[in-house]
């Protein structure tokens, strides 16, 4: 790949994962730490000030309130100090209530650990040159959250609780599988235009206060 | 037959069992049953020798207590109202115990016939709560009825003994009997008391054993699941062994998080297990994204295109399978979306009924729709399954 290198810091608990996914990740990735716990995660990041935090949503760690999650936690407390750097979260559960937790902290993206070595190296370049990562289960939770299913539309471009026509149809494509070529190839727009698209809806995602999103996190204690 | 040998071993001797079918225990039949003797001389004989000390009493006790119920299914028949009659009889010793005023020498006259009342009462409530209530011809109303009476029995002579001159002319054994019959109303619902005392704790075996099960999904959360998606990982994604790591953990995580399952399967379901199960058939991977309200059930039309939509991608294409599913208020969506080579429906030749008729006629029969086409970008196929909404007459879109 032609791309620079990008240094990323790899948190799991699981010492087979993160030796794993080291292993398979493109030589344009340079992993420069990694942790297993929440204290552990804060300290390398603080130290390392990596381009990409690629982080597990469960991690163990003293300080971890009831109902967050370590992974939102790291986020929480990392993403203050170093604003250059981009959290993409990746775990084994396709929860929407895991998701929307750290996508709420500041995560940038969302990816399963199902995904091959190559997908997560994509995933990573991506966040890393500030674009959203969105997994065709997170593109469906989205959907499902802000009513698109059910034909609610924003009709101001600011609206925050709802899903503009174009990142409705975005979001759809997603969900059935393209990759954002795919979708700007069908769409008949750039792919550039894609991305500001997920982007657009991440933002939403973090920032509003749409009924089922904060039902979802109460019910959960995740906010 | 007519000639039996000197040696009983030829003669069949019915086990010592209660019938099941009795007048209130069985004893006394079962006991003739295998002693070959008739009923009434084994009631004689328990009635005499009660006379005797109490010893029939105790046997009949004895055996009431070790010998079993023949066996069979049904719950035991009592012909007898033993309830009523323990009740019945308890007015014989409280009968004695009011007429007795007795002069107060080594305690009065009426404290062992109160007791015994008390006793009995006590014992047709315990009998009518234990051992009458798995019979259907009694059931609830009956032990209901019978508590009734025996607390209000209860009651009566406690209030007697402490309210009536007894208390006065002799307070400890008037204490006693009053104690005793207050004690005895606790008894009296002691069967209710046990058994709601049995569902708590079953109803807190269950609690534990769902707290060890979330706590063991937990584990197996951090553990095995991620381990198989390492795997998956390293062994690429159409490998064998990626497969059945994906299959695995699909199906742990569906014990794990699931819960029970919902016998009438939403579509959405249905498709998920149908991924699972081609994943093991085929080398395939296929992903599932549901969206919107799920009002198409498993068993229906769209549900039978799907499935055969997903078998042909698997079969055909295998590699990645993309299924998005949008139930929206007017409509559900179905896309099935594979990256093999790809064919046209018309390229098919008109015997190959499989896409034609199973997909495309299946639903347009249905009232729905169906598309099959190349994917993005002309890589694979995709086939796409739009049924309308029912109507209030159920099925109007049909043709």
């Amino acid at each position: 790949m032609a791309e620079a290198s990008v240094r990323v810091v790899v948190v799991d608990d699981h010492s087979i994962f993160r030796s794993g996914l080291k292993a398979d990740l493109d030589a344009s990735i340079d992993v420069v730490g990694e942790a297993h716990d929440v204290e552990s995660a804060l300290a390398v990041v603080a130290e390392t000030a990596p381009d990409v935090v690629l982080l597990d949503v469960h991690l163990p760690g003293l300080a971890v309130p009831a109902g967050s999650t370590g992974g939102a936690e790291v986020i929480r407390r990392a993403a203050p100090e170093l604003p250059a750097t981009r959290f993409l979260a990746l775990s084994v559960s396709d929860k929407a209530e895991d998701v929307v937790g750290v996508i709420r902290a500041g995560a940038r993206g969302y990816i399963t650990k199902g995904s091959s070595g190559g997908e997560v190296s994509r995933a990573v370049h991506a966040v890393a040159t500030g674009d959203a990562v969105f997994s065709p289960k997170l593109a469906g939770f989205v959907l499902d959250a802000f009513g698109a299913a059910v034909g609610e539309t924003a009709v101001a471009g600011d609206e925050l609780d709802r899903l503009s026509a174009r990142e409705q149809e975005v979001m759809r494509l997603i969900a059935r599988g393209y990759a954002y070529k795919e979708v700007a190839a069908e769409l008949f727009i750039s792919v550039k235009t894609v991305e500001t698209h997920v982007s657009a809806v991440l933002r939403k995602l973090q920032l509003s206060s749409r009924h089922e999103l904060t039902a979802w996190a109460t019910a959960r204690r995740l906010l | 037959m007519s000639t039996a040998p000197a040696a009983g071993d030829d003669r069949i001797v019915p086990r010592l069992a209660r019938p099941r079918d009795c007048v209130a225990t069985g004893v006394a039949a079962g006991l003739a049953g295998h002693l070959g003797w008739p009923v009434v001389l084994v009631r004689l004989g328990f009635a005499l020798t009660s006379l005797v000390g109490g010893a029939g009493l105790l046997l009949y006790l004895w055996l009431w207590a070790l010998t079993p119920w023949q066996p069979g299914e049904s719950a035991p028949k009592r012909r007898a109202p033993v309830a009523w009659i323990l009740l019945a009889a308890a007015a014989v010793p409280l009968g004695v115990a009011a007429v007795s005023g007795g002069p107060p020498t080594g305690g009065p006259a009426w404290f062992w016939p109160a007791l015994a009342g008390v006793g009995l009462i006590v014992a047709a409530a315990a009998w009518a709560g234990f051992l009458d209530r798995p019979d259907a011809d009694r059931g609830p109303r009956h032990e209901f009825a019978v508590r009734i009476v025996a607390t209000i029995a209860l009651a009566v002579i406690a209030f007697v003994i402490v309210f009536g001159p007894a208390a006065a002319e002799a307070p400890r054994p008037a204490f006693a009997v009053a104690l005793a019959a207050v004690a005895g109303i606790a008894l009296v619902y002691a069967p209710t008391l046990v058994t709601r005392w049995r569902e708590l704790s079953e109803e807190r075996t269950r609690r534990i054993r769902e707290e060890q099960r979330s706590e063991m999904a937990a584990h197996l959360h951090d553990s095995v699941l991620q381990t198989l998606a390492l795997i998956q990982n390293r062994a690429g994604a159409t490998s064998e062994v990626a497969r059945i790591a994906r299959a695995q953990e699909r199906e742990l995580r569906e014990w794990l998080f699931a819960g029970d399952a919902v016998p009438d399967r939403d579509l959405g379901a249905e498709l998920r297990e149908v991924a699972a199960v081609l994943e093991i058939e085929y080398p395939v991977s296929v992903d599932v994204v549901v969206v919107g309200e799920q009002r198409e059930r498993a068993s229906g039309e769209l549900a039978a295109a799907c499935r055969e939509a997903m078998l042909n991608a698997a079969r055909h294409a295998g590699g990645e399978v993309s299924v998005y599913v949008e139930g929206r208020p007017d409509a559900v969506e179905v896309f099935v979306r594979d990256r093999g080579t790809g064919f046209s429906l018309d390229e098919v030749p008109a015997d190959r009924l499989g896409v034609r008729q199973s997909i495309v006629g299946r639903m347009r029969r249905a009232g729905g729709e169906a598309e099959v086409g190349p994917g993005a970008g002309g890589v694979g196929t995709q086939v796409r399954l739009r049924m309308p909404a029912a109507g209030p007459g159920e099925g109007g879109t049909r043709g």
